[in-house]
């Protein structure tokens, strides 16, 4: 059995009088997808923004590729690798995919001037973005076409395809199925499936829809209000099973990961 | 490689040929160029000069239409900072009382031989930056709102300018000279039959175009407007990036200034005034959102234009000048309302639309 890709070690979080996060401990493998569950309000997010960056925890440990880290941006995840896809998907409706696919990350033309005075290497950029959006098979129309006038689908499908251009190890998403329709459900749950299979980067995916959950996690996370209320295998449960732990119909059986 | 899942390949339907990811075809180029906001805002600009070229023989003469260009000139130049400021959905009401500031800085400095003119100019010019500098810190790191930080500058920057102009041996207390053979250059002078201004304009004009479209700054400029938090979550330096925006607005500004105290041979401590509204004005007319995101400095030159031509207008053909103003104001909201309409947002036009065709709600 290799080390855990990422081992979360008793994270908590308060926010002045409110503890948002009372003790969460998991690890995800590489190649494994770990789907996070709870009611609103238990903790999803905060745990999500806390291992991409957002905020620090108040304590707990990150031990990220067997090293502790200590995020204190969204560009120091991104740099480890961890890349985050949000809900609301953080794209920029005025540029188009290529632009919005290398924000932050353009890649320059001209030599060391170049790279000085930021000059784009647009062209280089729009066949990357081509290669790799071709490469997971997310089907877009050119890469010059601003996200503003596409579809639901296909700005989630650019976002995923962002996030796994960059992320080489860890990508989150949050509720990746959330605001699409039925086929374009089940593309991005097979492009999940894929990237699985061929990538072998771990997967952490927040989603209230237990269907979706049951068929992709290797292994299901639940909290409720705050508390780390079990984490199941899925060989051993079942979607009734895990809303019974979600809504605190069952309670317990804790799988204390060992250190 | 796993194989894609037929249900993927089937849905297929907008899926376009490679060939579509080669850079723009000339066809593509002169398309893409007429879906523009900015082709609209040229061709009324067109059209208002075939206007008044038929009601006035003196309106196309090489000499007022370069008086035209240079009268421009000014608002030109700071609306390229402008445009920026706005595209990262901020404001600027500090700009003519810093290019007071900065004008009055370099002509204190070379009246009273402080500085040879070359090193005062670059004094004026850093002062400029440094103002647009203290906007965009304020803004960035203190979180005050643009509108309020830039209006709290432009009182300072003008209390700034009065203080700079007092307190030196024979000079009227308001107007310090600028005599310098140069500089008088920079704002009076011609190359061939081109005034000065008006070169130097179209070149920062061009270069800050291509700034805007082919530098990582430049389109993180337009990120940082369009969607501030998705910029950040990206890597972004939203900070830096808005900063960069008010300083280099500041640096513009000081260069309009002492151009313009160089072609009035002093620096005045009322230059400026007002200046803000119509550099807003440009960039708005332009096509630029105050709400950020989109603009272009092309625009925003081109709606300087039109408002340059209109008042070179009223004069040629003998209107009052009250005509004037209030025919500024319509098309300053009239070139807003135009673009709204195009872009089919819901308003009092597609309601009424809607009524005749009688669609409900």
């Amino acid at each position: 059995m290799n080390d855990p890709l990422i081992e979360i070690k008793d994270i908590r979080k308060a926010f002045g009088a409110v503890q948002a996060l009372k003790g969460i401990s998991f690890t995800i493998d590489p190649g494994e997808i770990v789907a996070l569950v709870g009611d609103n309000g238990a903790g999803k997010s905060t745990l999500v923004k806390i291992i991409s960056g957002l905020f620090p925890p108040t304590s707990g440990e990150i031990i990220f590729n067997d090293k502790l880290v200590k995020f204190r941006h969204p560009s120091d995840a991104l740099n480890a690798g961890i890349e985050t896809v949000y809900q609301h998907l953080a794209l920029i409706e005025q540029l188009d995919v290529a632009d919005n696919v290398f924000l932050g990350r353009e890649t320059t033309r001209w030599g060391a001037i170049g790279r000085f005075l930021g000059v784009m290497n647009r062209k280089q950029m729009r066949v990357d973005t081509r290669v790799a959006l071709d490469d997971l098979h997310i089907k877009i129309p050119a890469p010059t076409m601003p996200v503003r006038m596409m579809s639901g689908g296909q700005r989630q499908a650019v976002a995923i395809g962002r996030a796994i251009t960059w992320g080489r190890q860890l990508l989150i998403l949050d509720e990746p199925t959330a605001a699409l329709g039925v086929e374009e459900t089940e593309q991005v749950l097979q492009m999940i499936e894929r990237l699985r299979d061929t990538r072998k980067i771990g997967l952490l995916i927040i989603s209230h829809n237990m269907r979706d959950v049951y068929r992709i996690a290797d292994k299901i996370v639940v909290l409720r209000q705050g508390v780390h209320a079990a984490t199941l295998d899925k060989t051993e449960t079942n979607p009734n099973d895990i809303v019974a732990y979600i809504t605190g119909a069952k309670d317990g059986n804790i799988v204390q990961v060992e250190a | 490689m796993s194989q894609a899942p037929d249900s993927i390949e089937k849905n297929t339907t907008q899926y376009t040929p490679p060939q579509d990811d080669t850079p723009d075809s000339i066809l593509d180029f002169f398309k893409r160029l007429f879906q523009m906001r900015e082709m609209g805002v040229l061709l009324a600009l067109i059209l208002l000069v075939l206007f008044v070229n038929s009601q006035s023989e003196f309106f196309w003469t090489s000499r007022n239409i370069f008086n035209i260009l240079r009268s421009m000139s000014t608002i030109g130049i700071i609306a390229i900072g402008m445009t920026m400021i706005i595209i990262t959905a901020g404001i600027d009401l500090s700009v003519g009382s810093m290019m007071a500031a900065a004008a009055m800085m370099t002509a204190r400095l070379m009246y009273t031989d402080v500085l040879p003119p070359l090193p005062a100019v670059i004094v004026g010019f850093g002062f400029g930056a440094m103002l647009g500098f203290i906007n965009g810190f304020i803004i960035t790191k203190i979180k005050v709102n643009p509108f309020i930080t830039t209006l709290g500058m432009l009182s300072i920057a003008r209390g700034l300018t009065l203080l700079l102009a007092t307190g030196i041996q024979g000079t009227v207390a308001s107007n310090i000279p600028m005599r310098n053979p140069h500089i008088n250059f920079l704002g009076a002078g011609y190359v061939g039959d081109i005034p000065m201004p008006v070169i130097i304009m179209f070149s920062l004009v061009i270069i800050f175009s291509l700034f805007l479209r082919y530098t990582v700054l430049g389109r993180q400029i337009y990120a940082v407007g369009s969607n501030e938090e998705a910029a950040r979550l990206s890597g972004v330096s939203v900070d830096r990036v808005k900063i960069f925006a008010y300083t280099l607005t500041g640096v513009l500004c000081a260069l309009a200034g002492v151009m313009q105290a160089g072609l009035l041979s002093t620096a005045s401590t009322s230059a400026g005034q007002m200046l803000e509204l119509d550099v807003i004005a440009a960039v708005v007319i332009g096509g630029a959102s105050l709400m950020g995101g989109q603009g272009s400095i092309f625009g925003a030159v081109i709606g300087a234009a039109i408002m340059a031509v209109l008042r070179n207008a009223f004069v040629l053909l003998q209107f009052p000048s009250y005509a004037q103003t209030i025919t500024i104001g319509v098309v300053i909201i009239l070139a807003v309302s135009i673009d709204q309409i195009r872009r089919s947002e819901r308003t009092i036009f597609t309601d009424i639309r809607d009524r005749f065709a009688g669609k409900s709600g």
